[in-house]
């Protein structure tokens, strides 16, 4: 079965059901139900499960998650180097995947909390919120408009638009 | 060959002759079976008690012979190698089972295929596909490949641009007759 999420990160409102007062003499059906379920099925199969892990644990084998190592950027490379080239668009390829992933787990984390705190979600959420404007300003500015055929060439090129633009900007600023 | 009126007339003295057979008083028959099986006597108001499981009919119904012979098959041929494959991987499921994460230990370099975690992909990257690291330096090798003939190109067209320029090269010389065949005397006077 999966685990559960981690309970820091997510946590749980605390619960607000209340307290059942029985008043009648007679079995209660939804215990004899449970009851039957949980002997009937939930019994013999965490037996069974149980057995199975005991023999796992015996025979344990491990996978991992690779690791990569950091080669020179694109803006590092010499002109004319193609693999240099190849190798820096790899990685960029990667980091883009990375950063990918990052903003979902944003996203995720967001919506969570939103769909926890119900109505009062605009001042409970205050800090994800924030965390996700952030988050998703500086992926625009990296990785938005690039395309489908986007590369580590034209984010670099976009880079360089962007500091001119800055560059622009503050001269602007000053001048007035 | 029969021609349609002659197949009918014969059709009908065939059913004629056989009633005849069946009714035949000669015969000696037991009492209170009807006659004919076909006709029952029906008095309005009393049920038909035929003793066994109702009236023998003849149901007329679309032929389902190639349906359910294509269905078998069907059934078949998926089975045939879906029962094995389901049995062999929930065994190897159950059994053998996946393989946990953890945290690479100082100083180890894992083998290429223990960054997998089902048992069957593990098996396969080992012994079947290449190991991503060869792919990815096969990849640059050909990049490489490519990068040095395109400068090869650019280098050899330079060189020939150059050679057929100045022309004392090995490229681009033409054979010339011999200096000393020309004949020189109609320049001997120049005035004349």
């Amino acid at each position: 079965m999966p685990d559960k999420w981690d309970k820091d990160v997510y946590p749980e409102p605390d619960r607000r059901t209340p307290d059942v007062k029985r008043e009648s003499g007679l079995p209660n059906p939804t215990q004899l139900v449970v009851g039957l379920y949980h002997y009937a099925v939930d019994v013999p199969v965490t037996a069974f499960r149980d057995l199975i892990d005991r023999h796992r644990e015996k025979h344990k084998y491990y996978y991992y998650h690779r690791q990569y190592r950091r080669v020179p950027d694109l803006s590092e490379c010499e002109e004319g180097d193609y693999v240099c080239y190849f190798e820096a668009e790899m990685q960029w390829r990667r980091d883009h995947k990375v950063d990918q992933e990052i903003m979902d787990i944003i996203q995720k984390r967001m919506q969570a909390c939103q769909q926890r705190e119900g109505p009062s979600y605009i001042q409970n959420c205050a800090k994800e919120v924030e965390q996700f404007e952030l988050a998703a300003k500086g992926y625009q500015a990296r990785y938005a408009e690039l395309g489908a055929h986007g590369n580590s060439r034209k984010c670099l090129m976009k880079q360089k638009h962007r500091m001119l633009a800055e560059r622009k900007a503050e001269a602007a600023a000053a001048e007035s | 060959a029969l021609s349609w009126t002659e197949m009918v007339g014969m059709s009908l003295l065939r059913a004629v002759v056989g009633i005849a057979a069946k009714l035949n008083p000669l015969k000696s028959r037991p009492p209170g079976v009807p006659l004919l099986a076909r006709f029952q006597p029906s008095i309005p108001g009393v049920p038909v008690r035929c003793g066994s499981h109702g009236k023998r009919l003849f149901v007329m119904k679309p032929a389902e012979f190639y349906d359910k012979r294509f269905l078998k098959l069907l059934r078949f041929y998926i089975l045939l190698t879906g029962i094995p494959a389901f049995a062999f991987i929930t065994f190897i499921n159950v059994f053998i089972g996946e393989a946990e994460l953890a945290e690479i230990p100082e100083g180890y370099v894992p083998e290429h295929w223990e960054y997998y975690k089902h048992p069957v992909t593990r098996w396969l990257c080992r012994y079947m596909f290449d190991p991503p690291e060869k792919d990815y330096e096969k990849l640059m090798a050909i990049v490489n490949i490519e990068a040095e003939k395109a400068e090869l190109r650019l280098l050899q067209l330079e060189a020939r641009r150059v050679m057929r320029r100045r022309g004392d090269g090995p490229w681009h010389q033409y054979e010339t007759l011999d200096k000393n065949l020309i004949d020189h005397s109609p320049k001997a006077h120049p005035d004349a």
